[in-house]
């Protein structure tokens, strides 16, 4: 590791490299429906995808926020019904469904918060987990979703595997750009103090409650946008299928194993998952089982999930919410000791070597 | 007035235990203020109430002529208050310079490119701005005590309360912490130091208050204070009885 005056902390610097691979990861997303035989690998990369941006989204909570959520299945309910009741009944176009399952995911975080918000740790995970419970059961007795039946989203037929999946894609590149974003900004900088040390963070002026409130609207946001989607795919919605924690065991087996408040992790964790569920399904029965031993072993080797571990062992970073140095930083330090810091991190980096 | 913080007649209960019974004090601007006591005195109880970290069941604290009593953290970060933690409680996963920055984003209300280059204002003030680029996890004590009132500082306060910075460090290194708050206070601030380290009272502070039984109990030059009767008879004991 070669030490460039940037940082000690890790690889922050966009670096050439990091911008190829980046560039040729969303060519090949964009390719890939493209190449011959590529039907299965196209259905799962969707999965992979709508995945990814549920793990985005709840290891901002989780990773960043401290908001240990155990219901996020609630928006993805959300999400899902509104494509369906939105496109079926008012005959919305199903995009405009999806994106008000978004707000709607909002404006129901927006009420549960208040109360949910007065829990740490986890009574938090519990309330949530209740509040998913509660809005399944309601939904389970709600006419204008057709009660427990469900519903079938004869709605988005038209759309082939292809379109799905380049739906899919886009969603989630933005659910990562938007986590990028929110990182590398001033709410970012709040949220990394709160994860480390919320009282430290107070005493410093950080506003806790509405940090962690923006960061959730955000995280309901998406997540029932990625319902919509979710549904989009599957195009067959019920309560208890949509409003289920499996959903957030999925959420939680991403993350965990990828590496919470890592950017990367649910990236990694993603891919695992999707992986791990196609191949699983030989083992009917015993599936969940195999999936849980697997999540247990992996957080006894990698406690810090496989991208922390790599990050805490390399310092490297694909997405970094890192602060740099200013661009002036020797001049500012003085010779002495920007030579310091210099020699620091050679020693540093000798030692890793 | 000379006054830039008082407290008067501070008191909190939780739940049956009176853990301040009053209190009275008075910063001046540009002072340190020593405050000793024994363990269970209510030192660390005082200074979470002097930063807003808890609310007092009776009493009120006045802050440049206004009653803050109700005032959350948050706000009385941004007016003018800076604590440190008794056991240091750095951001960890985050690097030194962001730690500081922390402060100077949302204590100071700057930008993050002029929060950068405070924070490197601030290292450098501290001494630790050859660890700028370091996560703070990794840091030793001295220096995590260190970036504690650096972090402080971040917040540009008037009033820099610190709890025990000198705790668990070493002769030099306590030296150095005693170095580092005068030159906090040639700069101008105005610090409530609580410590149990007599040279830190001794060589560092303007002042110093004993607080025993959640009361006040003297308070007055620091050589006056610590040769006291009232000193001797909270920590040693009553000789006549």
């Amino acid at each position: 590791m070669k030490f460039d005056g940037q940082t000690l902390a890790g690889n922050t610097g966009f670096k050439v490299g990091k911008k190829v691979l980046l560039v040729v990861v969303l060519l090949l997303l964009a390719l890939l429906p493209m190449f011959p035989n590529s039907a299965y690998l196209v259905s799962t990369v969707t999965l992979i995808m709508i995945y990814m941006a549920l793990g985005q989204m709840w290891n901002l909570l989780g990773g960043y926020a401290g908001l240990l959520s155990l219901g996020m299945q609630a928006f993805i309910g959300i999400g899902g019904y509104s494509l369906a009741v939105f496109s079926i009944d008012a005959g919305l176009n199903i995009f405009v469904a999806v994106f008000l399952g978004g707000v709607i995911s909002v404006l129901f975080g927006l009420v549960v918060s208040p109360a949910l918000f007065k829990m740490t740790g986890v009574y938090f995970a519990i309330g949530t987990w209740v509040v998913a419970e509660a809005l399944m059961i309601f939904f389970s007795n709600w006419s204008v979703v057709d009660y427990a039946k469900g519903i079938m989203i004869r709605s988005v037929y038209f759309l082939t595997g292809e379109q799905i999946y380049y739906i899919a894609v886009l969603l989630g590149v933005i659910s990562v750009l938007v986590v990028y974003l929110l990182m590398r900004s001033k709410t970012g900088l709040a949220l990394m103090a709160i994860r480390d040390n919320p009282a430290a963070a107070e005493s410093m002026g950080v506003k806790i409650f509405s940090t962690k409130l923006k960061c959730y609207m955000i995280a309901c946001f998406f997540t029932g946008i990625t319902g919509g989607v979710a549904y989009i795919n599957l195009a067959y919605i019920t309560p208890s299928a949509s409003i289920s924690t499996q959903w957030t065991i999925a959420m939680t087996f991403m993350v965990i194993i990828g590496g919470i408040g890592t950017m990367e992790g649910p990236i990694i964790g993603s891919i695992i998952y999707v992986a791990l569920t196609q191949y699983l399904y030989n083992f009917p029965g015993i599936s969940m089982t195999i999936l849980g031993a697997i999540a247990v072993a992996a957080i006894m080797v990698v406690p810090n999930g496989i991208m922390g571990t790599i990050h805490n062992k390399t310092g490297f970073e694909l997405l970094s919410p890192r602060r740099i140095m200013p661009p002036d930083w020797k001049k500012l330090l003085g010779v002495e000791r920007a030579k310091e810091q210099v020699e620091a991190a050679g020693d540093k980096a000798s030692k890793k070597e | 007035m000379n006054e830039i913080l008082s407290a008067k007649d501070i008191g909190i209960s939780f739940g049956s235990n009176e853990v301040l019974k009053s209190v009275n004090l008075a910063l001046n601007h540009n002072e340190v203020l020593g405050i000793i006591g024994p363990n269970g005195a209510g030192k660390t109880v005082l200074l979470n109430i002097l930063c807003g970290i808890l609310t007092p069941t009776k009493g009120s604290v006045i802050f440049e002529g206004q009653d803050i009593t109700h005032q959350k953290i948050t706000e009385r970060c941004r007016i003018g208050f800076g604590r440190t933690f008794q056991v240091p409680r750095p951001f960890e996963k985050m690097t030194v310079l962001e730690n500081i920055m922390v402060g100077s984003v949302f204590g100071a209300g700057l930008t993050e490119k002029q929060a950068k280059k405070k924070a490197m204002e601030i290292a450098s003030f501290i001494g630790l701005d050859h660890r700028l680029t370091w996560f703070a996890g990794k840091l030793g004590l001295l220096e995590r005590k260190r970036l504690e009132i650096g972090r402080a500082l971040s917040t540009d306060p008037k009033v820099l309360l610190l709890d025990e910075v000198g705790g668990g460090l070493t002769e030099t290194e306590v030296g150095s912490i005693i170095d580092l708050v005068k030159k906090v206070k040639a700069n101008g601030l105005s610090v409530i130091w609580i410590e149990h380290i007599i040279r830190t009272m001794l060589e560092g502070t303007d002042r110093i208050l004993l607080l025993a039984n959640g009361t006040d109990v003297i308070c007055g030059l620091p050589q006056e204070v610590m040769q006291s009767k009232e000193v001797r008879e909270v920590y040693m004991g009553n000789e006549d009885k």
